[in-house]
């Protein structure tokens, strides 16, 4: 498993695509009908968030990273993940969803997340951020990605999206690579990370996010009308692929992820009692008290110049 | 063809050839040439002519205290001013009869019979014979070129920082800068002031410490005219202030903390921004990289018409730069303030010494020298800014006039004892490089960043572990000692290595 991070350096940067590269005004936008497209809009708002979820994971990353070669990865991961965002909104705007300039606002549990991630996770530590923001990606990203290539049928959003699968799958590779590497730690390490990291009552914040994100986002599959069996699949995938390594398997961090990954797609367990209370109270938090969105923010765009 | 044998050729008209020179003379050497490639003295500071280019030490202690210069206008001069200076020094020292213009050297090779280099100039059938030769070529002479995919099929204008191109017109256009180096922090104030936009292009942000930039009053100037010694005086308070900053630049100490401080705080007060601090917030060591003094880039870069780009460059298209988050930033002209190529490896030109031994295939895997000032197996060849001689917190010119003083008093030697041969012994000067390597290891240069300083396997060829006081004390005097000596030039049957003394 172990992975030759330079070769997958020069294989990042021999990749990169710019939205130049498609034509966002080819034929087959008629393809998304009234029906789907209603359903559709805040779907592809909560999923150009969630890139942004991966985006500001990657960015703390980058300033962790031990190696030069592992931050530049990362860096450009981050980058990538405005890219997806970037082409998401320029779909966006194909299919006339848009509001003049505005940026359309992710639900209260992605925007929760965010804010959690803006404020905390330049703080947390790579064994942190290396085994939570993996799991973010295949459940939701990967997921979200999935459905969108099964359901659309508009050629250049698939073309959008076979790019962004292959970016993902590249983030995935070196996700589980670092997890593995992760695991080479010393127990007594990780187990002074583990500790370290849950000690911070910042982390409460950040279970109280993530814990109703995931049910959240079933619960908007469910509403398009499409099987959540789909996300229960690549939540288990963290675990499938993880499992393969026995040092990313030493990481206490995982397991804890991994053991509530299995609870959630458990649809009898006990867990989503308060999953789903958490759901309905973060529901009714007013708008007024959530954070302005980051200035980073500001810089998405489906300009594919500027 | 002449067969007159220099007793030196300087390579290089720079501050450092302009100073030899001065030292020379002063030392009742005056059978010696510069040779200049271009078409005027100066070298960096003729070069490097970009706007807003100005030294980031103080000009009472950025100049040759042999040569003071009580007219100096700001407490940090500009690069026009800091020509001035070299040309004036030139003129002053009437080097002007010693200077070869247009004279590019293209090599050099050691005659072991005869004691003497010849030296290549480019266009010219037969090398030019030295005695001796002071390699003053200058680790700044040449622009760094940029690597960027696709540079080629840029249609825009294209400008390289110390190759500028004063012609051309920056009102209403669209500008893109690559690089936040020490020149790019100096370019963009100015450029925010002209151009439509800019956009700048970072990689990894730099600590950024406050630079106090006073003009000189008329009276001061007046004072230190008359008053030499007072000037002299000023010149050393800033010397040792530069110094203490040493404990915490050179050396990973608390000190080091404190500088860091003094960048944060410079970033909070003038940046409001927290995801623009973020992206301006070093990753690295006060001082791993050189330390960048401006109080005008922050706000530059706030302004309406600016933006910074930390995006990581993709390629370079037909009209712009593309970054990884897929937008092509289009531009009329790209401005690369990239820094220059730093020989950390290779030397400026072919140098071929004892026994037809190339220096740039021993200085392959990172440069090293005696003191700085000489390698072995190249005799009679001292190199000005050599390797291991790069300050990190005092003023170069410390340095260079140290190294000027070592190596015109070992001139003075050759010519004085009229030897063949004056070649560092190779244990004193491997016996040095593992003392200098063995202290770089506690250095900030060291601890971890990549830099120019360093080579692509993390050596440190460039710069000296110490204080400033401790480079100049380790050159002052020649200790013949260290060296391997070969008299009876004139006589080349016979070989003979002086006693030591």
């Amino acid at each position: 498993m172990a992975m030759d991070f330079d070769d997958m350096l020069r294989k990042i940067k021999d990749r990169q695509w710019a939205l130049a590269d498609i034509d966002w005004d080819a034929p087959g936008a008629e393809t998304i009908t009234p029906e789907l497209h209603a359903r559709l809009k805040p779907f592809m708002a909560d999923l150009m968030w969630i890139e942004n979820v991966g985006a500001r994971g990657f960015a703390a990353m980058a300033k962790k990273a031990p190696t030069e070669t592992l931050r530049e990865i990362y860096r450009y991961f981050h980058a990538e993940e405005q890219k997806h965002a970037n082409a998401e909104l320029a779909l966006m705007r194909r299919w006339g969803m848009l509001d003049g300039d505005e940026i359309p606002q992710p639900n209260v549990n992605v925007k929760l997340v965010i804010d959690f991630l803006d404020k905390y996770s330049d703080d947390m530590s790579l064994s942190f951020l290396g085994t939570v923001i993996p799991m973010l990606e295949v459940a939701l990203d990967g997921a979200l990605i999935k459905f969108v290539m099964d359901e659309i049928d508009d050629p250049v959003c698939q073309a959008a999206f076979r790019k962004i699968n292959s970016d993902e799958s590249r983030h995935l590779a070196v996700d589980f690579a670092v997890m593995d590497l992760l695991g080479h730690a010393q127990m007594r390490k990780l187990l002074i990370d583990l500790v370290g990291g849950w000690a911070k009552p910042s982390l409460i914040l950040g279970v109280l996010s993530y814990v109703p994100l995931l049910n959240k986002m079933r619960d908007n599959i469910v509403a398009m009308g499409v099987d959540e069996q789909k996300l229960y699949k690549a939540l288990e995938r963290y675990a499938n692929v993880g499992e393969r390594s026995e040092f990313a398997r030493r990481l206490p961090m995982y397991q804890i992820v991994k053991l509530h990954g299995g609870w959630v797609i458990n649809r009898d367990h006990p867990y989503h009692l308060v999953a789903d209370a958490l759901v309905k109270i973060t529901g009714l938090v007013p708008k007024a008290l959530l954070r302005k969105d980051p200035t980073w923010s500001k810089e998405l765009t489906y300009e594919p110049a500027a | 063809m002449s067969t007159h044998t220099l007793d030196v050729a300087v390579i290089g008209g720079g501050f450092a050839g302009i100073g030899t020179a001065i030292r020379l003379k002063q030392h009742g050497i005056h059978d010696f040439a510069i040779f200049e490639r271009g078409t005027a003295v100066g070298g960096t500071w003729r070069d490097n002519t970009y706007p807003g280019a100005a030294c980031d030490i103080p000009s009472r202690l950025y100049s040759y205290s042999f040569a003071p210069n009580p007219n100096w206008s700001h407490t940090y001069s500009g690069s026009a001013e800091i020509l001035g200076y070299i040309e004036a020094m030139a003129a002053e020292f009437r080097l002007g009869p010693h200077v070869r213009l247009r004279h590019n050297v293209t090599g050099i090779v050691f005659d072991e019979r005869a004691g003497v280099w010849e030296i290549a100039v480019e266009g010219h059938a037969h090398p030019v014979l030295a005695r001796t030769i002071v390699l003053a070529s200058g680790p700044l002479a040449n622009a760094g070129l940029v690597d960027i995919r696709g540079i080629e099929t840029y249609r825009g204008h294209k400008i390289h920082s110390a190759r500028w191109d004063h012609d051309y017109d920056f009102t209403r256009k669209r500008v893109a800068v690559v690089g936040t180096g020490a020149s790019a922090v100096q370019i963009i104030p100015e450029l925010v002031e002209k151009a439509a936009s800019v956009k700048v292009f970072q990689r990894t942000p730099g600590w950024v410490l406050p630079r106090i930039n006073r003009r000189t009053a008329v009276l001061t100037k007046e004072f230190y005219r008359r008053v030499p010694a007072a000037e002299q005086l000023a010149r050393r308070a800033w010397y040792y202030g530069h110094e203490s900053v040493a404990l915490g630049v050179v050396w990973n100490t608390p000190l080091t903390r404190v500088v860091e401080l003094v960048g944060k705080a410079q970033l909070r007060r003038q940046v409001k921004d927290p995801w623009l601090r973020r992206q301006l917030t070093p990753d690295f060591r006060a001082g791993c990289k050189r330390l960048l003094m401006t109080d005008d880039y922050y706000p530059a870069l706030q302004h309406d018409n600016c933006k910074l780009i930390t995006w990581p460059i993709a390629r370079i298209s037909e009209q712009g730069i593309r970054t990884a988050e897929g937008i092509e930033h289009q531009a009329d002209c790209i401005v690369f303030a990239t820094g220059f190529d730093v020989s950390k490896t290779g030397t400026p030109i072919p140098v071929a010494g004892l026994d037809g031994r190339i220096l740039a295939e021993e200085w392959a895997r990172g440069a090293y020298a005696y003191k700085s000032v000489a390698v072995s197996g190249y005799p009679n060849l001292f190199l000005t800014f050599g390797p291991n001689s790069g300050p990190g917190h005092n003023s170069a010119l410390v340095y260079l006039e140290a190294q000027i003083d070592y190596l015109v008093s070992a001139i003075g030697t050759i010519l004085a004892r009229d030897l063949r041969i004056l070649d560092v012994r190779r244990d004193r000067q491997d016996q040095y490089n593992a003392d200098i390597q063995r202290r770089l290891t506690a250095t900030t240069w060291n601890s971890g960043c990549r830099s120019w300083y360093l080579t692509e396997d993390g050596f440190n060829a460039t710069m000296y572990p110490g204080f400033a006081s401790q480079y100049v004390h380790q050159l002052r005097t020649v200790d013949l000692d260290d060296y391997v000596v070969v008299e009876a030039r004139a006589d080349q049957r016979q070989r003979r290595v002086v006693p030591v003394s």
